[in-house]
């Protein structure tokens, strides 16, 4: 391959063909920087760190959801890219899409550590502490970039702008198999709705599009049978976790040190 | 999120499984299948309810079937595949959405990449399912044209 025909659907559909000359290893990230730079600095698309960890520049390649910097011309076996902006999100301009309905629906499952004790989480002065077992639970749907590739392959999100999408029902479930939250109950009936988990048809292309093996599809399976356990079983959940069995401190004085916490010592993570 | 501008979302995007993975043609199928049962279904019902008019307006209907020949036959075969398709991925689905099996268990990913709910153990059951409801199709077919009288 010596040249490069790359063609992007611009804003209203309007298709724009360049032709660049191909480098070895060039990426559709640096043939879009390279089109920009040289020959139409109009067009517009998002990007940041150019090595697949922020999550910024997904766009449709060839149509399939990908990551710019993650996407080597060569591996896309043609000499023509087609490039459009992600499906189920609105067009700002170009290829760069309004990615924040996405990160509204990714915030609506409450990401963080939730904890019942406020002034325990607030003035902490350690980590809580886990076991690897404990940690290997959750941490493959920890490495999520938040890219929005797994939202923009959903064939039940391009039907149903309600959903959650599997980007957010992935992270709900990554804390409720966290055994240091407490937000189990609240979570699990965030999913436990029409536009929840429900709603996943179990397609597979959010795993299939996933730049970093989040596996999305898996999450969301394991919480619907979380979701089936707490309706036919009545199961309440890890309420009760043994992590959390951590005496609140007093709250502090002003100018003081919080004193340390009472945490269960020995036995735990290899002490 | 709003419905309004969202690009490329709608009935035709979310069938199109061009380029993705085979569990994805699976819901694509899945789906359109749904929707011709679902057809046959309303059709069935209307075609009982004429047995209310009593056995005049009941033999009226079928002669209007048979009148389609090979046509009504034609209906018949993709409506056995369909139903067969839609309950045989249907039992694969349960596994999956109700038992939570063929998933595969939270992993360390490693490069290069390999979705575990996608693997081996999917694979098999979608390629399964996809060979005995073709096997069951084709005989059905047969057992279709032997009442033709063409076989």
């Amino acid at each position: 391959m010596e040249k490069v025909n790359v063609d992007v659907v611009r804003t209203g559909g309007k298709h724009a063909c360049y032709e660049l000359k191909y480098r070895k290893g060039m990426t559709v990230l640096d043939a879009l920087i390279e089109i920009r730079e040289k020959q139409d600095s109009t067009l517009a698309f998002r990007h940041s760190c150019r090595m697949g960890i922020c999550g910024s520049c997904g766009m449709t390649i060839n149509g399939l959801p990908g990551l710019a910097c993650h996407t080597q011309v060569s591996e896309l076996k043609t000499d023509t890219v087609r490039l459009e902006p992600m499906h189920n999100m609105a067009v700002v301009r170009d290829l760069v899409v309004d990615i924040l309905p996405f990160f509204d629906l990714h915030r609506s499952v409450k990401p963080y550590l939730m904890r019942k004790n406020i002034a325990e989480r607030d003035s902490s002065d350690r980590e809580y502490r886990m076991l690897q077992e404990e940690v290997g639970k959750f941490l493959q749907f920890d490495y999520c970039i938040i890219c929005g590739l797994c939202y923009a392959a959903c064939p039940t999100a391009a039907l149903d702008p309600a959903y959650t999408g599997p980007q957010a029902i992935t992270q709900a479930f990554r804390y409720m198999a966290d055994p240091r939250d407490e937000g189990w109950k609240e979570r699990i009936e965030l999913l436990d709705t029409s536009h929840g988990v429900w709603r996943c048809h179990a397609a597979g292309a959010c795993s299939f599009v996933c730049p970093k093996d989040v596996d999305p599809a898996k999450a969301i399976q394991m919480a619907r049978v979380e979701v089936l356990k707490r309706r036919v079983l009545g199961k309440k959940g890890k309420e009760g976790s043994r992590l959390i069995t951590v005496t609140a401190p007093a709250a502090p004085k002003e100018g003081t040190k919080p004193p340390p916490f009472d945490f269960p010592q020995g036995g735990r993570g290899g002490e | 999120m709003t419905e309004a501008k969202r690009y490329k979302a709608g009935l035709i995007s979310s069938l199109n499984p061009l380029g993705f993975n085979v569990e994805r043609w699976s819901y694509a199928i899945h789906r359109a299948t749904g929707v011709i049962l679902v057809g046959y279904l309303m059709a069935h019902i209307f075609e009982t309810l004429q047995l209310s008019g009593g056995a005049g307006a009941w033999a009226n209907t079928m002669n209007a079937l048979h009148s389609l020949g090979p046509l009504e036959m034609v209906g018949l075969w993709i409506v056995a595949g369909s139903a067969l398709y839609h309950g045989a991925n249907g039992i694969r689905l349960i596994l999956n959405e109700v038992f939570g099996k063929l998933m595969g268990k939270p992993i360390l990913p490693v490069y290069p990449y390999s979705p575990t709910s996608l693997g081996r153990d999917q694979r098999i059951a979608v390629w399964t399912v996809t060979l005995v409801v073709l096997a069951l199709w084709i005989w059905a077919g047969l057992y279709l044209l032997a009442g033709l009288g063409v076989v």
